[in-house]
């Protein structure tokens, strides 16, 4: 049975479509990072499965239960970090663990201390007295605190300073590595890129691709511009090299598995210039959030 | 961590939905606690003073028989505090005095305590929070409902306590703070359905002040007009009357406000049930053509986004004096015999039995609410501060323009509701014939001015020295005053303590002449502290939630 499951799952807000017929299946133990620019659909998604907002059609279920129909069952087995931290300012971070904690029904109170301490927050300061960042950590403690099987996590290191982010990201491999599943709803690659088995790329309400890291990584296809001595040869075709005609001595190739074909295929040909690099995750993403037409690439 | 271990979570045998509301009522109290503790305070007081007040200022059977004769019959005094019954007995009286005045206070507290346990908390984000934890809807509705039964529990107390320190029956005591309680608990459900319709707190209290209007004028037509008394049926404040507490209690009669709770609260509850969190079942627009007036400076800002707010204001008020006009009509002292009269003079009420001397007696209550819109403005400085005064002030605009514009906004919209109550009430007067005189209402009004600055004063220093204190210190003052000057009149301590207040240095305009002294003192010691306040502001931290 799947952690998340999620068919034909739609949201329409007035005139606006913010979730359009999303289909997602996370196994339990997976880590999947949740991509999109900003109104793309991710918190409006993770509003639906927990059922705090009713979908317009589809259903979403967590762990097979149907949180709109029954919140109590489903939200028993996960963990929740809402983007924005809307706290009690007059409790201090102790306090507001320990009320979030009985709210529901129980944490892991010494690993709740070891992550105080992982994470720098004192549990005497009042949230009131918190910066953005710190009322943050107390939303990812209290839910890391619960070990739920099932985390939700939205944006959950906006405001964090990079050490923290650090942690967070060690405590997101910890979950897994104890078999937790975490919905990462992010749109920080580098973090995504480090802790997510899986990953989803949702503009404008739909899921525009999907896919395992290595399958994204297909796309980190290093691109080397080469400009030859006289007119470009035509290469016998190289598995993993796609060839761009870009000027009568110039070409573009794209290396999905690494240059070390290419440059082998080079060796007895006259290169006056090489230029290689890599393109970052940053650059895949900005090619699906920038695609005027919305016509993206539909998962491989 | 030894604080954490101390607090570490125990296995409860409790039910789980049981031990969740209970945790959600705990920490709903903690939140309202200053508030019950106000309203308990002021009806406790305001039920005391009543009974004691009536014994000492009517002690004779000829001085209530006088007073039941003038005062029994007056539409204007109806209107306030609703029908009278026996008020002959101490008993009677209170039930129309404490039961008039609280039954309306009640429905106030009752619907702010369901709009800022539900609608407020869904605002902030903290709603989305505590249900998503396994936390079920109904839940929260329960502990929504233990909630408002705790603060209603305390008031009914504190009311039932006042009355019996004021050595009143225990039984008709009871009575009564029941049919305040019962308004309260009405009100609270028709908090709980606002919220569900609104999608902001201010949209919930929108809602629930226009049904409390609804059902003031419901009473008002009822116990006012002849032949409309069944309409005072479809009022909750018309049921309390009409339980008749402490004199003949028909306890049958908390069927209504019984059932009208039940269902109200079944279908806010149904609603909440089946909506989004974060959203009302009226679709706010999510999106509006720009419209750049009023974006020059903060207060033109402030003036934009309150414009609704100060048209409900002016509009109520214009209402409600316009109406009060037009019943001053019936008030003559031809209707009073020679006697009587002299007998009431004698009192000191004497002048309350003319079209004038009613007028004079009810601006000073339009004084009171308009003190209370200044120290709403109070209450706006410090959301602004909250919300965005920082972005604001991070731009070039020193504090003291900021402060300053802002009071003046607060005291041209105090203006106007005053000149406005003028106006009306002499326009009302005209309408049935009654000629109160353009200037001396409008000079009533304007009377409403300086006494407001000079609560304005304390309550901006408190806002320049101590800003999360400030807006309850200023209605805590407003209220203390006005008590001081209610109670301290009955007791007839010496006069210095009675000028304590700033109440006692009102004049009862137009009976009275606008004393421009006091007024001119009054001004002048508000602008002092207004100009601390400034001196008080420049030099603290802006201060957030």
């Amino acid at each position: 049975m799947d952690a998340i499951h999620a068919e034909g799952l739609s949201k329409r807000y007035g005139d606006t479509m913010a979730l359009d017929d999303l289909r997602l299946s996370i196994p339990p133990g997976e880590v999947y990072g949740y991509l999109g620019p900003n109104g793309a659909g991710k918190t409006t998604t993770i509003r639906l499965l927990l059922g705090l907002h009713r979908p317009s059609a589809g259903t979403a279920t967590l762990f097979g239960v149907d949180a709109w129909a029954d919140p109590v069952a489903a939200h028993r087995r996960v963990a929740y970090v809402s983007g924005e931290p809307a706290l009690w300012p007059a409790l201090t971070a102790g306090e507001t663990l320990e009320f979030l904690a009985r709210l529901r029904g129980g944490a892991d109170a010494p690993y709740r201390d070891e992550l105080l301490e992982r994470f720098d927050l004192d549990p005497r300061k009042k949230v009131r007295a918190l910066s953005k960042g710190n009322r943050q950590k107390v939303q990812l403690v209290a839910a890391l605190a619960t070990r739920a099987d099932l985390l939700i996590l939205d944006e959950p290191t906006s405001g964090l300073d990079p050490l923290m982010e650090v942690e967070f990201r060690r405590c997101a491999v910890e979950a897994k590595r104890r078999g937790q599943t975490i919905l990462l709803s992010s749109h920080i690659l580098s973090e995504v890129e480090a802790v997510c088995d899986r990953v989803g790329i949702l503009r404008r309400g739909r899921l525009v691709d999907e896919g395992s890291l290595d399958q994204l990584r297909h796309l980190h296809a290093q691109t080397v511009d080469v400009t030859f001595r006289g007119s470009a040869p035509e290469l016998a075709a190289l598995p993993g090299v796609h060839v761009e005609v870009t000027g009568a001595s110039a070409r573009r190739y794209l290396c999905s598995d690494g240059i070390g074909p290419l440059v082998d295929a080079l060796a007895g040909h006259q290169v006056a210039t090489l230029t290689s690099r890599e393109p970052s995750l940053e650059e895949i993403f900005l090619h699906h959030y920038e695609d005027p037409a919305g016509t993206d690439d539909v998962a491989r | 961590m030894t604080v954490l271990a101390a607090l570490a979570v125990r296995p409860h045998r409790q039910r789980p939905d049981v031990q969740q509301s209970l945790l959600l009522v705990r920490r709903g109290l903690r939140d309202s606690r200053t508030r019950i503790v106000t309203f308990g305070y002021l009806f406790a007081v305001y039920a005391y003073v009543q009974p004691v007040g009536y014994r000492h200022t009517y002690k004779t059977p000829l001085e209530r028989a006088v007073f039941v004769h003038s005062f029994g019959d007056n539409p204007g005094l109806r209107l306030l505090y609703g029908l009278p019954r026996r008020l002959d007995t101490t008993a009677g009286y209170t039930a129309w005095r404490v039961g008039g005045v609280l039954a309306v206070a009640a429905a106030f507290f009752g619907l702010l305590a369901a709009v800022r346990a539900t609608r407020a908390e869904e605002e902030a984000g903290r709603t989305e929070v505590v249900l998503s934890a396994p936390v079920s809807r109904t839940t929260a509705t329960t502990a929504l409902w233990s909630l408002i039964a705790a603060g209603t529990g305390v008031v009914w107390v504190a009311e039932f306590a006042g009355l019996l320190i004021a050595r009143l029956p225990a039984g008709g005591a009871a009575a009564l703070a029941t049919s305040t309680a019962a308004v309260s608990v009405v009100f609270a459900a028709i908090g709980a359905l606002g919220a569900q319709l609104a999608g902001t707190r201010r949209g919930a209290m929108a809602v629930g002040g226009a049904a409390v209007a609804a059902a003031f004028l419901l009473r008002i037509l009822a116990d006012t007009v002849s032949g409309a008394g069944w309409l005072g049926w479809l009022t909750p404040l018309g049921w309390a009357e009409r339980l008749q507490p402490s004199t003949g209690f028909r306890p049958w009669v908390l069927v209504l406000p019984a059932a009208a709770t039940a269902v109200l609260a079944a279908v806010a509850a149904r609603w909440s049930r089946s909506r989004d969190i974060g959203a009302g079942l009226f679709p706010g627009r999510d999106w509006a053509e720009p419209h750049l007036a009023l974006l020059r400076s903060p207060a033109l800002l402030a003036l934009r986004t309150q414009r609704g707010v100060l048209i409900a204001w002016l509009g109520a008020t214009a209402s409600f004096l316009a109406i009060l006009g037009v019943v001053s009509h019936s008030l003559s002292s031809a209707d009073v015999p020679d006697n009587v009269r002299r007998q009431l003079e004698k009192l000191g009420v004497g002048s309350i039995i003319t079209p004038k001397g009613y007028m004079s007696f009810l601006f000073l209550i339009v004084v009171l609410v308009i003190t209370l819109f200044a120290a709403t403005q109070i209450s706006g400085l410090r959301q602004d501060e909250i919300q965005h005064l920082e972005t604001v002030l991070a731009g070039p605009i020193g504090r003291t323009a900021w402060l300053l514009q802002r009071l003046a906004l607060t005291l041209l919209a105090a203006a106007s509701l005053a000149l406005t109550a003028g106006f009306a009430a002499w326009g009302g007067g005209v309408a049935a014939g009654i000629h109160l005189g353009l200037a001396g209402m409008l000079e009533a009004g304007a009377n409403a001015i300086p006494i407001t600055v000079l609560f304005l004063g304390p309550g901006v220093l408190a806002y320049g020295v101590a800003p999360r204190m400030a807006p309850g210190l200023t209605y805590v003052l407003i209220a203390v005053s006005f008590l001081w000057q209610l109670v301290g009149s009955l007791l007839s301590p010496p006069r210095w303590v009675l000028d304590l207040s700033p109440f006692a240095h009102l004049a009862l305009v137009p009976t009275q002449r606008f004393q421009a002294l006091s007024a001119a003192v009054m001004a002048g010691l508000g602008a002092v502290a207004a100009a601390l306040a400034i001196a008080a502001f420049r030099r603290r931290d802006l201060i957030g939630d």
